[in-house]
This record gives C-alpha cells, structure tokens and sequence, in this order.
C-alpha cells in the first residue's frame, strides 16, 4: 500500500502498455502514480494537481513531450520548476540537445529497466519512504 | 439452448469434438453411444457445448518463444519507431490477446521500446463483447499467479474480475471470418500471429484458404503460431517450420530485393 505521503509521479505517454510498464515500476518502489496520454491531459492534470517528478516520453498525437515541457517551464512557479525525465527511443546527440533546451531534467533512451527508472525517480524527487 | 443455422459452425466443431474424444468411427457410431448414455456421454455432450471459455496463459511455452526467440528475431530487422503487429485469431473472449500484452510486461524488457499493436479478432460478436469488458471468472484466471491478477485485475466480487483499464486499451477487437479473404486483407500485415485450436475444426478447404489469407498477414519473415495439435505442413506449404527451445512455429519467408525467397 502506498502512504498518503507518498512522493507523486506523473507518466505522460500514449502507449497504455508503456504507461503500465512504468507505473509498476515506480509503484512497487512506493511512488504514488497518476497517467496521462499526451502533454495536452498531462497539462490539464498539473493544474489541478502538481507532482514531484514527470515522466515524459516524446512522440505523442495531440502534444507532443518537448511542446509540453516548453509549455510547462513557462508556467508560475512552482509548477513550471516540476522535474521532469524525459524518456524516447531516440538516442542521438541532436534529440537530447532538442530535449534539454525544451526543458528537460534528465534523458533516458528506450529501453529503460524499471529497476533503473526507479532509482533516477528517487535521485530527483527523493527516496519514497 | 438453441442453435440457428448460423451457429452450425458451432455445433458441427464441438460434435466432431466428441466424436474424436469417444473415438468412435462414424457420426452413426457416436450418434448410438449418445442415445445410450454410454460412459456418461450425454453430460460430455452437453458440456462440450457450454464449456467453451479458454483461460490466461494457456500455452505458455508459446507465450515464452514469443518473447524470447520471435520478437528478437522481428526487432532485429526493424527499426524502434515501427510498429510491432501482433494479431490474436480467433481470440474468442480476450484471454488470449490479454494474456500476450501481460506476458510482455512481464517477461519482455524491451517493451517500452516499442509500439506494440495487439489485435484480438473473432467472427463471433457477442464472444467479442465480452473480451472488450474483460470480465472474467475464477475458472479463466487458474493458471495466472496471484500477483499478477492483482496487478492486471480489479475485483468485481467475489467471483468476477475485471482487466483494468490501461491493459484493455492496449487491445483492439474486430469482428473478423478468417476464410474471407476480402475481410482478413483489411488488417494489414502482422509480425506475430496467434492462430491456435480453430484450424483443427475446418474442413480440408477451408483450412486451407484460411492459412493461404494468414499467410497475406504476415510480414516477410513473420510467424503464426498454431495449437501445439496442429500443424501447418499438412495444410499449406507456404510456410517455413521453424524450431525454437520453446515451441514450433511457421515463418513466412523474407525476400530480397528481386523479391526472391532467402529463408
């Protein structure tokens, strides 16, 4: 069972596999997790509720991962600070620069383990419990 | 129960079902062991006709050579941002399309790294409602651990789960008759697919002209998996056996550029 104090974290991809995927992942390492499609609904969920750490992958129909960060960073504070970790199957120099610039905290290339995403989740929002 | 002539199909599998499990040499042969209740054949009978779900992770060890022999040799040769395309057909209530998606989260790291599409396809539209609702009884879940039902279910009672809702949108149904040519071409071309225990019940034809319109689903280099009973070489040659740790299955040949087969 996870504490209510559980630190939050926000998947943001259109595949449900992958969604599953992480959310085991970051739940069995005592992460509270909510999902979102696409940047569009991952908007619309931060402004009703903030979270600790996004995940966010890349390609997505509706908005994509770099015009959802470059949307967040310009919100009020502390929203716009939110980490984010940006996940893609891409895996060369020009998308991570393109990621960095668009805002992003961190960049792993698809695959991930979910032992390795639990731990970079813990490095940036803190160990669960 | 009542079957109408549209449920021939139905019932002529599961007589011939019976007919083969008594071992009996005719249809008049069983007919007469019918009438007279010989070894309880009556209640066989019926069952044959009301027992008919299948259930999670059956065939396991083709659940295994998916993900360790057939989706590396399919990832091989493609690159990350094309779509991996697995069709389950028949896939009657859902468990088997169902169970390919739970046993890739499970047991296959590079799930994430992959569009997957899993396709579930019955000619069948009421047993296709039911596998879009994903509500299923003890008997279905038997062979899956308790963990995994508690991660892929909610409890309905104390009897029903339902698949939760991320896992059911990783599926698609359609109605599908896999001897209609003009019906399976519109599905494209598949990586993977699950074609198990519904050749058996065909005809010699029609068997046949299913595994040809199959054949058409496959990428060049793809597979169809069949039941572990079945076995393509006696219906069609088109396709090329091959023999992983886990279990046999048939490949489509690649081609090369003249479009030549290269095995």
């Amino acid at each position: 069972m996870v504490k209510a104090s559980a630190k939050s974290i926000l998947v943001i991809d259109d595949a449900s596999l992958v969604r599953l995927y992480y959310r085991d992942a970051l739940e069995r390492a005592g992460f509270q997790v909510t999902e979102a499609m696409n940047g569009l609904e991952a908007l619309e969920k931060l402004l009703v509720e903030p979270a600790d750490l996004l995940i966010v992958d890349v390609n997505m129909p509706k908005m994509d991962g770099l015009t959802f960060l470059k949307i967040l960073r310009r919100q009020e504070l502390p929203l716009a600070a939110t980490p984010a970790l940006v996940t893609s199957t891409e895996s060369g120099p020009q998308d991570i620069d393109a990621a960095r610039k668009a805002g992003a905290n961190f960049y792993l290339v698809k695959p991930v383990a979910q032992d390795e995403l639990a731990a970079y989740a813990a490095m940036f929002c803190g160990e669960p419990r | 129960m009542v079957f109408g002539e549209s449920k021939r199909y139905y019932v002529d599998r599961r007589v011939t079902d019976r007919i083969a499990a008594t071992g009996a040499q005719s249809f008049a042969s069983y007919f007469a062991r019918l009438r007279s209740d010989l070894n309880g054949e009556i209640e066989q009978f019926i069952n044959a006709f009301t027992v008919n779900e299948t259930y999670f992770y059956r065939e396991e060890h083709q659940l295994r050579c998916l993900s360790s022999d057939l989706l590396a040799q399919r990832t091989a040769r493609v690159d990350r941002t094309r779509t991996i395309r697995i069709w389950s057909i028949p896939c009657s209530t859902g468990e088997e399309p169902y169970s390919i998606a739970i046993w890739l989260l499970e047991n296959w790291p590079q799930v994430d790294a992959y569009d997957i599409e899993i396709v579930g396809s019955d000619i069948d539209t009421q047993v296709l409602e039911a596998a879009r609702s994903g509500i299923y009884g003890r008997r279905a879940l038997m062979r899956l651990a308790p963990a995994l039902i508690q991660k892929y279910f909610e409890p309905l009672d104390e009897d029903r789960w339902r698949v939760i809702e991320d896992l059911r949108q990783s599926v698609r149904f359609s109605p599908v008759n896999v001897v209609e040519a003009s019906e399976t071409r519109a599905y494209g071309q598949f990586d993977v697919i699950f074609c198990r225990n519904v050749l058996i019940y065909f005809d010699d034809a029609s068997r046949r002209i299913a595994a040809e319109n199959l054949f058409e689903n496959l990428l060049p280099g793809g597979f169809i998996c069949l039941g572990h009973t079945e076995s393509m070489s006696r219906i069609s040659p088109l396709f090329e056996v091959c023999r992983y740790a886990d279990a046999i299955v048939y490949r489509r040949a690649r081609e090369d550029a003249d479009g030549k087969s290269v095995g």
